[in-house]
């Protein structure tokens, strides 16, 4: 017996690995800078002067010398062109510019190229643009390769280049001045490192791509839907637990059989109402419809149908009304009820998708579900920024989860009791 | 008399929050959208045109509705009998008194069923992709993979989506089947036991009998689910490629939010809760007959 016991755990703990498994994927690749799990790019080069002269064109320019040489290494058994750029102004910043689109130099550690120096230089400058053409110059900290080729390591001090939006930078310099003329420097194989592991793909999905506000939409929304469900839902179960009156019974059946109706039969009249009210993107429209739900009212109803009625009789004799009772009585009794019902809302309200589809149509409005869904479809190569996204969006339900666990899955079995 | 007509209206204000919302929002929308059903209705142009029973004629004639219905159906039939019965097998290994860390690994195998279906769909946009984790190990493996999602080709989309939905909701149906086997009482096994019962003859001849209400409630509520996919659909393949995955749901949604023919769509919401209705009730049939 103890045998079989063992196998059968351990069959559980293969099968929940590979169950689990999409999951671990998402949080290490949303760590990557750049490619996929499988094909982490951490370094890549961005010049190797391999090209034709009018290709470079549209990868560099130079500065202080408008011409400069790309030449053959003889040493290297491989053919080999490097570039080769000399001052032509005495004390002139001259080098070169390197093009870089749209780089978030946070994601960067460090750049890297092949350099050999001539004559009297002795200091290399950096110089950082970003796309609004702000543009900073430094000297380089750090030893220097002389004379003959040498790999150099560039680690740019970010901090030291404030005024530049470092998030956006559109072009990298490397430069040099001379008191003399025909000083120069040789350049090869430029390159970038990347950081690894980074958080950095958090902090672009949060600000650039608006996830800082489709969490705060997703939050009110959520947040009301809870408490409105706490206090409404149960208000109408405490009436159909508590209080005899006709009809009862069918207004209880007619919540359950509502739970059964699917949704895409009353969204299209609510899209028209809500578009009559002017209501659409807007809060209003997201909020009210969910403030009370068949599910709360049925579940609250058994809560408190199994509290003592002898309470709140005891209560009545006092003189207490029924707000008073409700409000003072049942309400904080119901605390574990409560706390299934305000649970299950939430992630009920987080994770849907069609309804704040349909009743919102502007950026502003959307919710993080909504915003993860039309972002995927603009940036679908870019997978260790979707996955950040994914996970943000997944995180507040999986927290709550792993501290409501008990709560989420009686509610469930609960609600599921009701056929 | 006066205390009762009080009583009346403290029992109106009890029940007032679900008889506004449930008037406004349930009730008026039900009977509204049947009534739209039968008019040329665009949305955008205010005029109702009624126009009988047109909406439904069009729906069956309408060749990307009937492929919808297909999906619909390939979905249903493809997806439920695996979800089942991985939840069945995983549940009854669970119900055993004497295995550790029970409690972990229900809640293990329902985290995927809190997350939302667009961060699920996500992740497996991510994983069938070109360089994904699926054509990556089959290629490990040996085996020709072709170098592009598997979601952009027609024959593989429908079904990758359908294998990533049954991942997705196994975690769910445990928690029930579990529920239900633990409302059967332990004494029946231990009988079985002492009259030297093998474990496969406790399972087909105790479990799977008793078992059959709940089993017979997660194929309902999983139909009804199924029927309405629509979110990973609309994150993973929008329909596509050439409405391979187009469901009803989706297309639904297109008919009555992108071109804004809400007449049409108010038909097809109605053709669908038909098809549920009628579903639910043969699966009532078959549950009072055998039970």
């Amino acid at each position: 017996m103890n045998k079989t016991n063992k196998k059968v755990f351990t069959a559980m703990v293969v099968l929940l690995l590979v169950c689990l498994f999409p999951l671990l994927l998402t949080v290490l690749t949303s760590v990557i800078p750049e490619g996929d799990l499988f094909h982490i790019i951490t370094g890549k080069t961005l010049l190797d002067f391999e090209t034709n002269p009018m290709f470079l064109r549209t990868k560099m320019k130079t500065i202080g010398n408008k011409t400069y040489e790309l030449l053959k290494n003889e040493k290297s058994e491989s053919e080999n062109t490097y570039l080769e750029i000399k001052n032509e102004t005495p004390d002139e910043l001259t080098g070169i510019g390197i093009f870089l689109g749209d780089k978030n130099f946070q994601l960067i550690k460090s750049f890297t190229c092949d350099m050999k120096i001539s004559g009297g230089i002795t200091e290399l400058f950096i110089g950082i643009k970003d796309i609004d053409e702000q543009i900073k110059i430094l000297p380089l900290e750090g030893d220097l390769i002389k004379a003959d080729w040498g790999k150099q390591q560039i680690v740019i001090p970010l901090d030291r280049y404030e005024g530049v939006d470092l998030k956006h930078v559109s072009q990298l310099q490397i430069l040099f001045s001379s008191p003399e003329v025909g000083d120069g420097i040789c350049l090869d194989n430029i390159g970038v490192n990347y950081k690894f592991p980074t958080l950095m793909n958090f902090v672009n999905v949060w600000e650039e791509n608006d996830f800082a506000r489709y969490m705060f939409n997703s939050g009110v929304i959520s947040i009301f839907t809870v408490l409105g469900n706490l206090i409404l839902s149960t208000m109408v179960a405490y009436a159909l637990a508590r209080k005899q009156f006709r009809g009862k019974e069918f207004i209880f059946g007619l919540i359950l059989a509502t739970m059964m109706i699917p949704p895409q039969i009353t969204i299209i009249p609510i899209f028209m109402m809500m578009e009559k009210l002017n209501w659409i993107n807007t809060f209003y429209a997201l909020i009210i419809p969910t403030l009370v739900t068949p599910f709360g009212i049925f579940l609250m109803r058994q809560y408190i149908e199994q509290l003592p009625v002898e309470i709140d009789q005891a209560a009545y004799v006092d003189g207490a009304n029924d707000f008073q009772i409700f409000f003072r009585i049942i309400l904080p009794l119901s605390g574990p009820g409560l706390a299934v019902l305000g649970i299950n809302s939430f992630i009920t309200s987080w994770n849907s998708l069609y309804y704040p589809l349909v009743m919102t149509n502007s950026k502003d409005m959307r919710t993080v579900q909504v915003g993860l869904a039309m972002f995927s479809k603009l940036n679908q190569v870019e997978w260790p920024k979707l996955m950040a996204a994914s996970t943000l969006a997944g995180l507040p339900v999986i927290i709550i989860f792993l501290i409501f666990q008990k709560q989420i899955i009686s509610g469930l079995v609960d609600g599921a009791v009701k056929s | 008399m006066k205390k009762k007509t009080k009583q009346r209206w403290v029992l109106f204000a009890f029940l007032s929050p679900w008889l506004i919302l449930f008037s406004i929002f349930g009730l008026y929308p039900i009977l509204f959208s049947f009534v739209v059903s039968f008019t040329k209705y665009s949305g955008l142009n205010p005029n109702m045109e009624f126009v009988g029973f047109e909406n439904y004629i069009k729906a069956f004639q309408d060749e990307v509705f009937l492929i919808a219905l297909k999906n619909t159906m390939i979905f249903v039939v493809g997806t439920i009998p695996f979800t089942t019965g991985i939840a069945l097998v995983i549940g009854i290994l669970l119900n055993n008194r004497r295995l550790k860390g029970k409690d972990f690994f229900k809640s293990a195998f329902f985290l995927p069923s809190v997350i939302s279906m667009v961060v699920i769909s996500m992740i497996w946009i991510y994983m069938y992709s070109s360089n994904g984790l699926f054509n990556t190990l089959g290629s490990l493996l040996g085996f020709k993979m072709e170098d592009r999602s598997w979601l952009a080709s027609t024959k593989t989309a429908l079904p990758a989506i359908m294998f990533m939905d049954v991942w997705a909701a196994f975690g769910y149906y445990v928690i029930l089947i579990f529920a239900g086997l633990q409302s059967i009482p332990e004494q029946l096994y231990e009988a079985a036991r002492i009259d030297g019962a093998g474990p496969f003859r406790i399972a087909t001849k105790i479990t799977l009998p008793l078992l059959k209400p709940t089993l017979f409630f997660v194929i309902a509520i999983n139909t009804i689910r199924s029927f309405q996919v629509f979110s990973e659909i609309y994150t993973m393949t929008g329909g596509g490629p050439r409405n391979s995955t187009q469901t009803i749901v989706h297309y639904l949604y297109e008919v009555s939010f992108r071109k804004f023919e809400m007449g049409y769509g108010s038909a097809i919401a109605y053709i669908l809760l038909m098809i549920i209705m009628v579903i639910t009730l043969i699966q009532k049939r078959v549950l009072r007959k055998e039970v």
